[in-house]
């Protein structure tokens, strides 16, 4: 299983670095940008224009300059801050190829876990949001939004009517068979085995080990930590509840 | 394999320093010595057959049990055939060095040592089948009752798990017994050894000195560490026994099953004695060691045991009879009449016929004769439990299910490869320990001379 | 654990709509791909439903597929459709695998001159078929099987807008000779309905109608109805056997007669001029021309028809007046093994029989002739001269695989290298298509639209319930398609949308969604008509039949009622499955009586050569008690040198042939009608020497009187005297009296508490007990052991459900095959002498002799398992639901339960099955509420847990704390014909499985319930249904042991 986590990263981690660099990229041309204009800070983008602006605010003495076109209120600097967090390399958590930001989503706004994951109360599996759903809001957002990277890959799939293929995160061996409708019904909330998802930019396993007797380590996901859940709330602890 | 003539072998002793140093020492550790051309041809023998079932096995692993000839409904096969062999022959070492000691029949000396070395060894071998047999061997350490956060546990009341437990105790206790017999020995052996050995045998002998008060110590160990083993020479293959005794395995679910494996493997266990110590003696000459009355002895014991033995294949097919229970008459009929009618004869000969012969002193003390037979006995040995185990769930209660199982190559070499396991092992310790307990055997010469009393 | 893992579905969700093809990597899934579009009627993680139609056979039965993530993982009866009210037979089970078959045709292919293979899009295809037609005028030919309504009438239109030619229906097990023997006696050129529901008296002249007949789930339905053991009625029912072999229905008769092969038609006379006289004794007058059924049956006296067929004239004499007694009589016509040259006339005399007793018109009626061309053999041969003379230059091939159906005779084969274009439609490689010059692959049902009309009255849906999953085209679109290449004017006279439209079109007088939801449109009152006897019967000539060759056996080519015509051949589920009678799997086999074994000196698995004046075939010997000395049987469907499966190339050798194929050894003749006849041959049969083991699956059917697939006697039954009461012998399950107190008898006692009288002894425990108190559940089953045909549905299914792999030939020739359920075939009592007399396996049955006792065994989830203390590991135990619980990845592999489970229904993973077992695309077909176990584990039946735990979720979703009785199925119940299945909670005093053990309380019992196991579920014993028939072998050896070890 690790072996195959390492190989799997791989890409993951490739793609990361390029990301850096971009980032890096990015910074220092505006730097750059900002030298040969005197102390006039110039935005290249909406995002960059509502960071000068907001630089500007908390120091009067820096002059910022920010063109027209970059004049505009969407993409919000929120929604700027949460795309950029969502492709940060280092912050945990596999790359995702849409830089889409849970806290935006279900923080921000407030959008319920099962707008998107529907199905998730009456089926074992989690619904995994189709495009068409995505696109169902984005396509009454302002242009604009395009300057995001992630909103044009959007539209770019759903132009080619491509599936995205997002990296799973919880993962449960092939031999467990979780039944996610009951664990709703029972009225736990997604964040007691997702963690909470609405504060997360770039989505995560949150750690949450059990100790057990003997000092052993019982992780997410793992037997243990599922047992000892059912066995607090009185669950079903037969074998057959999971494994047939 | 023809052993070197006398001179040569001789020829092979380097005159040694000491002189004054007794007979029994220099004779015996001159086993030790050397090596001739047919020794390490037969270690490599022993080794080559050992890989070549190592490489079988890992393909086994890979590929998955069915390479072996497992055929619905038969599915334990020559592996746990084999399995129970090895746990049989280990019973004789145990035996001897405890159950004799304690009954203090003298003539045990010359052997013990020997003896118990093959019952490390056999544990071992045997060991080695419970990992083969199973189908995930990389999960099965599930079998071990550990703490786990998955808060599973083993169940205590699978014969299997009995079997785990027995076999490692059994294991632990010989191996002590095997150490602390050896200790004076290894002392005598380091005095006179150079280069490493002297680096081996000084640490292993724990510093003895022969002095009264470790001589004490000694005895007094030997003693309890028997009072210990005792026991467990019946009771591990009780519990094998159990593996099938507990089932409802027509042929197996039988309550004379216990005292009838503890005496096949006596009985075995002697056989297998004989079958190594005859060739031992000859080639090293140790006649005056290991002398023909020894050997009437232990023919005393086969002779012994193949009549329980003997007794209980009647027993089992009387009872069949008496039961009136169908599947059970059908069962042992279909053993002596059935698909696998030659290994129940095989097994019926040797085990119970051909020992009766050791009724006649003359058959006791021919030698040659003694190796054959003993030969003999460890086939049929083998062949008892092959009839036990396949017979009894080749026809089962269901007929629609009856099915037929043959071995399959990989299953044999495997099988081989445990002999060869065994006999590496075994040759292997005749040229690092002194194969007799020296001390013991001294301790026999001075009665000797003090009562008179001769062999 | 598992490579091709229930995430498999998950992985490809994308694939629904993405169309990309998902390859089946062995790393675990990592990506979670949803829809682009996801169609609102899917939640991924729960099963869609949609009802259509069968296309395995031309029977018709409606199907619901059950699919998860667009993806069809199940088949199951459609419970509306009046044809198969919601059962399926194990050819509808299996045929979900046409569309995940790994030798499907990717795209359509052209074979070139030399034979290389090239691929083609469609376009290119078209283009090249029209061209051919273009050159060709109306030198064209449309050979094809029966299909639906709408695509035979746009075949017959698109054959004329192309430019006319010629349409040829070609079906190997076409009953022209039952339709033209119609037109005989009634005047109507129509195929017979025949409805078993509630008969009292039932005779089959040989169609063997539970297992190859016309209609056999629903066959299977009527009848086991009708012999209900619970109704008196149901027990006074008869039922009838003619015909020289022991066959699935001859094994469910009550009384069996053999006559010469060909002379079930001078029987049938026989006894219809028996019952004619009885008929106008009572003041009775059958329907229709008297004269002309007087003067066909004079001649037919009991006496003569004895000497002519070898029946005793007292049998015809007393079946005879007994139908003329009857309430409901009816009588079947005989089936493909027994159309002989005189086929027509055989099965005129049968209906005539229907005619004399008051059959027409209750149970027998006559559809309206059915507009439309029907399948002719007569076309055939007339197509093949065209063929040989050059007449046809393009050949279009459809459902139908001549070069293997046709006998060589017929020189098919020959003619087909004259025509130009060979064009072929199969969607998977067949001998045919490999001909083809051109193949366009046709999806396969689950993908394509269609629809059936199998009676009056009764119109059924085909619907596409996956995308295509290779580059595939239905054949209607690529008809329509060749049409419009062809160039508007051709294509003006046919419709202008896609097949779905002319689909759509043809039901456009009903509402078509409430039909595709439905599954078509079902209305019990279908026109039928019930003419009586006309004159027109005294055209045929009654008398035996002629046969070809000098041999001294009669060649017997029986249908296999798993392969059928050999199309079920390269399906692996059916190639693995035992034959219901032999319990052989994936070869082919001779049967001959055990006499002529011996005459012959050849014992089970011996090579016969079996030489007719068309071919010689060499197949390994399967003697058998129940089949005439004079006959040789060989069963239809092997022998393919095409196919994965269906050839040998998967044990290594590319192409060799799997099995003989007997039809290889047949004269092309017809009978009077241009029927195919197939029983025309005589062959001469002789020992080769050789030997091949045969991977039978049975050990014996000798079940030496234990207390296994049991059988009561009316008396018995009536008395409530049951002989196999706990507390008798041990094992003496058939023992007349209870002398034998085992101690086993007294075990099981102790745990039932004290009780006296039968009553108390038989329910010595209540199996209730073996769940926890606190659970509302323990799950339990009622198996019928009357009703079971042994037709092995309930097999197929349980594959399919659970995931089960193929172990192929060589795992079957070890026993290694993995079916949870297995049906075993037990006949007589069987008796216990210690060494059986007769060599082979299958050495207890008789000529005459119906006492065969097809016991299903599965895990019996005991209350007391044997596995369950043995497994070192607790990897199985005992639920809370009373189950024996299996857990796959706790398995270590000790395969200890195997051992000490008496009931041998656990099957160990000897390899990686699930890597060698499922070849691309199969692993789409898995059901992914099921973990595909991994090499070194054991598993068995879990009552379709699955299914449970869905069940348990759904009712707590609808606010109810258990799922009500019959809301859980398990996949083999579901799918039985008969109904002989019944699982339910024990725990619910009302549940059916109570209240059907209930009910049949005197014929309860438990396999070798003596070994206290307690199992969970109750047999009910097969009834004999005449005092002292059928007990045959109870007198060929004493209960008690003769000999003792």
């Amino acid at each position: 299983m690790r072996s195959i986590h390492l190989t799997r990263s791989l890409p993951a981690f490739l793609s990361a670095l390029a990301a850096a660099g971009l980032l890096a990229w990015a910074i220092l041309g505006e730097s750059a940008s900002h030298a040969d204009v005197g102390s006039t800070l110039v935005a290249g983008s909406v995002c960059e224009a509502h960071e000068l602006k907001a630089l500007a605010a908390e120091d009067p003495h820096v002059s910022v300059e920010i063109p027209k076109e970059f004049d505009k209120s969407f993409p919000t600097r929120e929604a700027c801050l949460s795309h950029a967090a969502a492709e940060d390399p280092d912050s945990p958590g596999p790359l995702q190829p849409i830089q889409f930001s849970h806290k935006h989503h279900a923080g921000t706004y407030e959008i319920d876990c099962q707008y998107c994951h529907s199905g998730t109360d009456v089926s074992p599996a989690a619904g995994v949001p189709s495009v068409e759903l995505c696109m169902g809001c984005h396509n009454q957002f302002p242009k604009e939004y395009d300057q995001l990277e992630g909103i044009r890959t959007l539209k770019e799939h759903w132009e080619a009517k491509e599936p995205i293929q997002w990296e799973q995160i919880h993962r449960l061996p092939e031999h467990v068979q979780f039944q996610h409708r009951a664990h709703v019904r029972a009225g736990f909330d997604c964040q007691r085995c997702h963690g909470a998802v609405e504060t997360m930019d770039k989505v995560y396993l949150t750690e949450d080990t059990i100790w057990w007797p003997w000092g052993l380590p019982s992780k997410k996901l793992e037997m243990g930590w599922c047992i000892d859940c059912h066995r607090e709330n009185g669950a079903s602890q037969d074998c057959y509840a999971c494994h047939y | 394999m023809t052993p070197p003539p006398a001179e040569s072998v001789a020829a092979m002793i380097r005159p040694t320093p000491v002189t004054r140093d007794s007979k029994a020492n220099r004779d015996l550790l001159r086993v030790m010595e050397g090596g001739s051309l047919g020794y390490f041809a037969l270690v490599a023998l022993a080794v080559g057959a050992m890989l070549a079932a190592g490489g079988v096995w890992i393909w086994q692993v890979y590929e998955g049990l069915g390479i072996a000839g497992y055929a619905h409904p038969v599915f334990w096969g020559a592996y746990i055939v084999t399995f129970v062999f090895w746990v049989g022959i280990a019973h004789a070492g145990t035996l001897i060095s405890a159950i004799l000691y304690l009954f203090r029949a003298k003539w045990r000396n010359a052997i013990n040592r020997s003896a118990e070395a093959m019952t490390v060894f056999a544990v071992l071998t045997a060991a080695q089948f419970l990992g083969i047999h199973v189908g995930r061997i990389w999960k099965s350490y599930f079998i071990l009752p550990y703490p786990n956060q998955r808060a599973l546990w083993v169940n205590f009341k699978s014969p299997l798990l009995w079997d785990t437990f027995a076999i490692t105790t059994y294991a632990t206790i010989s191996i002590v017994f095997f150490y602390v017999g050896l200790v004076p020995d290894l002392a005598i052996a380091r005095d006179r050894a150079t280069g490493w050995r002297k680096v081996l045998y000084t640490i292993l002998s724990l510093g003895w000195q022969g002095t009264s008060k470790q001589w004490k110590a000694h005895n007094r160990t030997v003693l309890h560490l028997s009072g210990l083993a005792t026991p467990l020479v019946l009771s591990v293959h009780s519990v094998v026994s159990w593996d099938f005794a507990m089932s409802i395995v027509p042929g197996w679910h039988a309550t004379i099953f216990a005292p009838y494996f503890v005496a096949g493997a006596i009985f075995s266990g002697f056989a297998m004695v004989l079958t190594m110590m005859i060739p031992v003696r000859r080639i090293f000459a140790l006649e005056e060691y290991i002398t023909d009355y020894h050997f009437e002895n232990m023919s005393r014991f086969l002779l012994l045991t193949s009549i329980i033995v003997g007794y209980a294949y009647a027993a089992e097919y009387f009872i069949a009879w008496y039961s009136q229970v169908e599947p059970e008459q059908t069962s042992f009929w279909k053993r002596a009449f059935g698909p696998y009618w030659i290994s129940t004869w095989v097994m019926i000969l040797c085990n119970g016929v051909f020992p009766q012969l050791l009724w006649f002193k003359k058959l006791r003390t021919n030698v040659p004769f003694l190796f054959v037979l003993s030969m003999l006995i460890n086939v049929g040995m083998w062949f008892e439990r092959y009839v036990i185990i396949i017979t009894g769930l080749s026809r089962e209660y269901d007929p629609a299910v009856w099915g037929i199982y043959t071995p399959s190559w990989p299953e044999l070499v495997i099988v081989a490869g445990s002999f060869g396991f065994f006999c590496q092992f075994f040759l292997l310790f005749l040229k690092v320990f002194p194969v007799v307990a020296i001390a013991e055997v001294k301790e026999l010469e001075i009665h000797a001379k003090a009562h008179g009393e001769g062999h | 654990m598992s490579e091709f893992d229930r995430r498999e579905f998950l992985k490809i969700i994308g694939v629904g709509a993405g169309g990309a093809a998902a390859s089946a990597c062995s790393d675990p899934v990592e990506k979670l791909i949803p829809w682009v579009i996801q169609p609102e009627e899917i939640t991924p993680g729960l099963p869609v439903i949609y009802a259509s139609t069968c296309q395995e056979c031309t029977t018709g039965c409606g199907l619901h597929v059950r699919t998860r993530e667009a993806r069809p993982i199940k088949l199951e009866g459609n419970p509306e459709h009046p044809v198969n009210r919601g059962a399926l037979c194990a050819r509808g089970q299996a045929s979900i695998g046409r569309t995940y078959h790994p030798d499907r045709y990717r795209s359509p292919v052209e074979r070139g001159a030399d034979g290389s293979i090239s691929a083609l899009t469609w376009e290119e295809a078209t283009a090249k078929v029209a061209s051919a037609i273009k050159a060709a005028g109306s030198k064209v030919a449309v050979l094809g099987g029966q299909t639906g309504p709408t695509l035979s009438a746009l075949i017959d239109s698109w054959l004329d807008a192309v430019g006319g030619g010629t349409r040829v229906v070609y079906e190997p097990f076409a009953r022209e000779a039952l339709r033209e023997a119609s037109t005989a006696v009634f005047g109507v050129a129509s195929e017979p309905i025949f409805d078993l529901t509630d008969t009292d008296y039932v005779i089959d002249f040989g169609g063997d109608m539970l297992g190859t007949g016309a209609s056999p789930v629903e066959h299977s339905r009527q009848l086991m109805g009708a012999r209900d053991a619970r109704r008196e009625r149901g027990r006074a029912a008869r039922l009838v056997y003619v015909g020289p072999r022991l066959d699935e229905t001859a094994s469910a008769s009550d009384e069996w007669l053999a006559p010469k092969p060909g002379t079930e038609g001078l029987l049938a006379l026989g006894i219809a001029r028996v019952a004619y006289d009885a008929v106008r004794a009572s003041g009775r007058t059958p329907a229709g021309d008297v004269d002309a059924i007087e003067s066909v049956l004079k001649p037919f006296g009991p006496d003569s028809v004895a000497s002519r067929t070898g029946v005793p004239a007292e049998a015809i004499r007393r079946i005879g007046s007994a139908m003329a007694a009857a309430d409901r009589p009816v009588a079947l016509p005989p089936g493909v093994a027994l159309t002989s040259r005189r086929a027509t006339a055989t099965n005129a005399a049968v209906l005539l029989l229907d005619a004399v007793v008051g059959a027409v018109g209750r149970a027998v009626t006559i559809p309206p002739p059915s507009e439309g061309p029907v399948a002719s053999f007569r076309d055939v041969a007339k197509l093949i001269d065209a063929m040989r003379s050059g007449d046809v230059s393009v050949l279009l091939v459809h459902d139908t695989n001549p070069i293997y159906s046709l006998p060589p005779d017929s020189g098919f084969a020959e003619a087909l290298e004259k025509v130009g274009l060979v064009v072929s439609f199969a969607s998977m490689p067949d001998e045919t298509s490999e001909r083809a010059g051109l193949v366009l692959p046709d999806h396969t049902t689950l993908e394509t639209w269609g629809d059936a009309s199998p009676r009056p009255g009764v119109r059924s849906l085909v619907q596409p319930t996956i995308r295509p999953i290779f580059d595939t085209q239905s054949l209607g679109d690529s008809l329509l398609a060749i049409a419009r290449a062809l160039g508007q004017e051709r294509a003006a006279g046919l419709p202008s949308g896609s097949f779905r439209a002319v689909i759509e079109s043809a039901w456009s007088d009903t509402d078509f969604r409430a039909a595709l939801k439905r599954g078509g449109e079902f209305s019990e009152t279908g026109a039928s008509l019930a003419p009586g006897v006309s004159p027109g019967i005294a055209r045929l000539e009654f008398k035996e039949p002629t046969f070809e060759g000098d041999g001294s056996f009669v060649l017997l080519p029986v249908p296999s009622p798993l392969l059928t015509d050999g199309r079920g051949a390269n399906l692996p589920w059916l190639q693995e499955t035992p034959d219901p009678i032999t319990k052989i799997a994936w070869q082919s086999w001779a049967e001959v009586s055990e006499t002529a074994a011996a005459e012959l000196g050849v014992t089970p698995g011996d090579v016969l050569s079996i030489e007719t004046p068309y071919g010689e075939a060499k197949v390994p010997v399967w003697p058998r008690g129940g089949i005439r000395d004079d006959v040789v049987a060989l069963a239809i469907g092997q022998g393919h040198q095409v196919g994965r499966y269906a050839s040998a190339a998967q044990e290594g050798a590319e192409g060799r042939v799997r099995g003989a194929s007997v039809i290889s050894l047949l004269p092309s003749l017809t009978d009077e009608s241009g029927g195919r006849a197939w029983l025309a041959a005589k062959a001469r049969v002789t020992a080769t020497g050789s030997f091949q083991r045969l991977p039978f699956t049975q050990g014996t059917d000798n079940k030496r009187g234990r207390l296994l697939g049991e059988s009561i006697s009316l008396v018995a039954l009536a008395k409530g005297e049951s002989p196999w009461a706990p507390n008798q012998g041990a094992f003496m399950a058939a023992a007349p009296h209870g002398e034998e107190h085992g101690g086993n008898g007294d075990a099981s006692d102790d745990h039932g508490g004290g009780h006296e009288g039968p009553h108390e002894i038989r329910r010595a425990f209540d199996p209730s007990d073996d769940s926890e108190d606190g659970d509302p559940f323990r799950w339990g089953m009622t198996i019928d052991v009357d009703k079971c045909t042994g037709c092995s549905a309930c097999v197929v299914a349980c594959t399919v459900e659970n995931n089960i792999p193929m172990v192929g030939e060589e795992g079957v020739l070890r026993n290694r095959q993995m079916s949870w359920l297995r049906i075993e075939r037990f006949v007589g009592d069987g008796y216990q002498q210690l060494q059986t007399g007769r060599p082979g396996p299958q050495n207890h049955e008789a000529l005459g002799d119906t006492d065969v006792r097809n016991s299903p065994m599965l895990c019996q989830q005991c209350g007391a398992a044997p596995c369950e203390p043995v497994c070192p590991v607790f990897a199985t135990y005992h639920t809370p639901s009373g189950l024996n619980g299996m857990i796959y990845n706790r398995c270590i592999g000790t395969r200890y339960c195997s051992n000490n489970c008496p009931y041998k229904v656990r099957r160990f993973n000897w390899f990686d099955y699930q890597i060698t077992g499922w070849p691309e695309p199969m692993p789409l077909m898995l059901n992914p509420d099921v973990t595909v176990r991994g090499q070194g584990v054991m598993e068995k039946c879990t009552f379709c847990v699955q299914r449970m735990q869905a069940a348990r979720q759904d009712a707590k979703s609808a606010g109810r704390d258990v799922p009500e009785d019959g809301a859980i199925q398990t996949a083999c119940q579901q799918t039985c014909p008969s109904g002989a299945i019944v699982f339910g909670n024990l725990k619910d005093e009302k549940s059916r499985v109570n209240t059907v053990a209930e009910e049949n309380a005197g014929r309860a019992y438990r396999a070798l319930h003596v070994l206290n196991t307690r199992p969970a579920i109750q047999y009910l014993a097969k009834v004999k249904r005449e005092e002292g028939h059928g007990t045959g072998h109870a007198a060929a050896g004493p209960v008690r042991p003769e000999k003792s070890a």
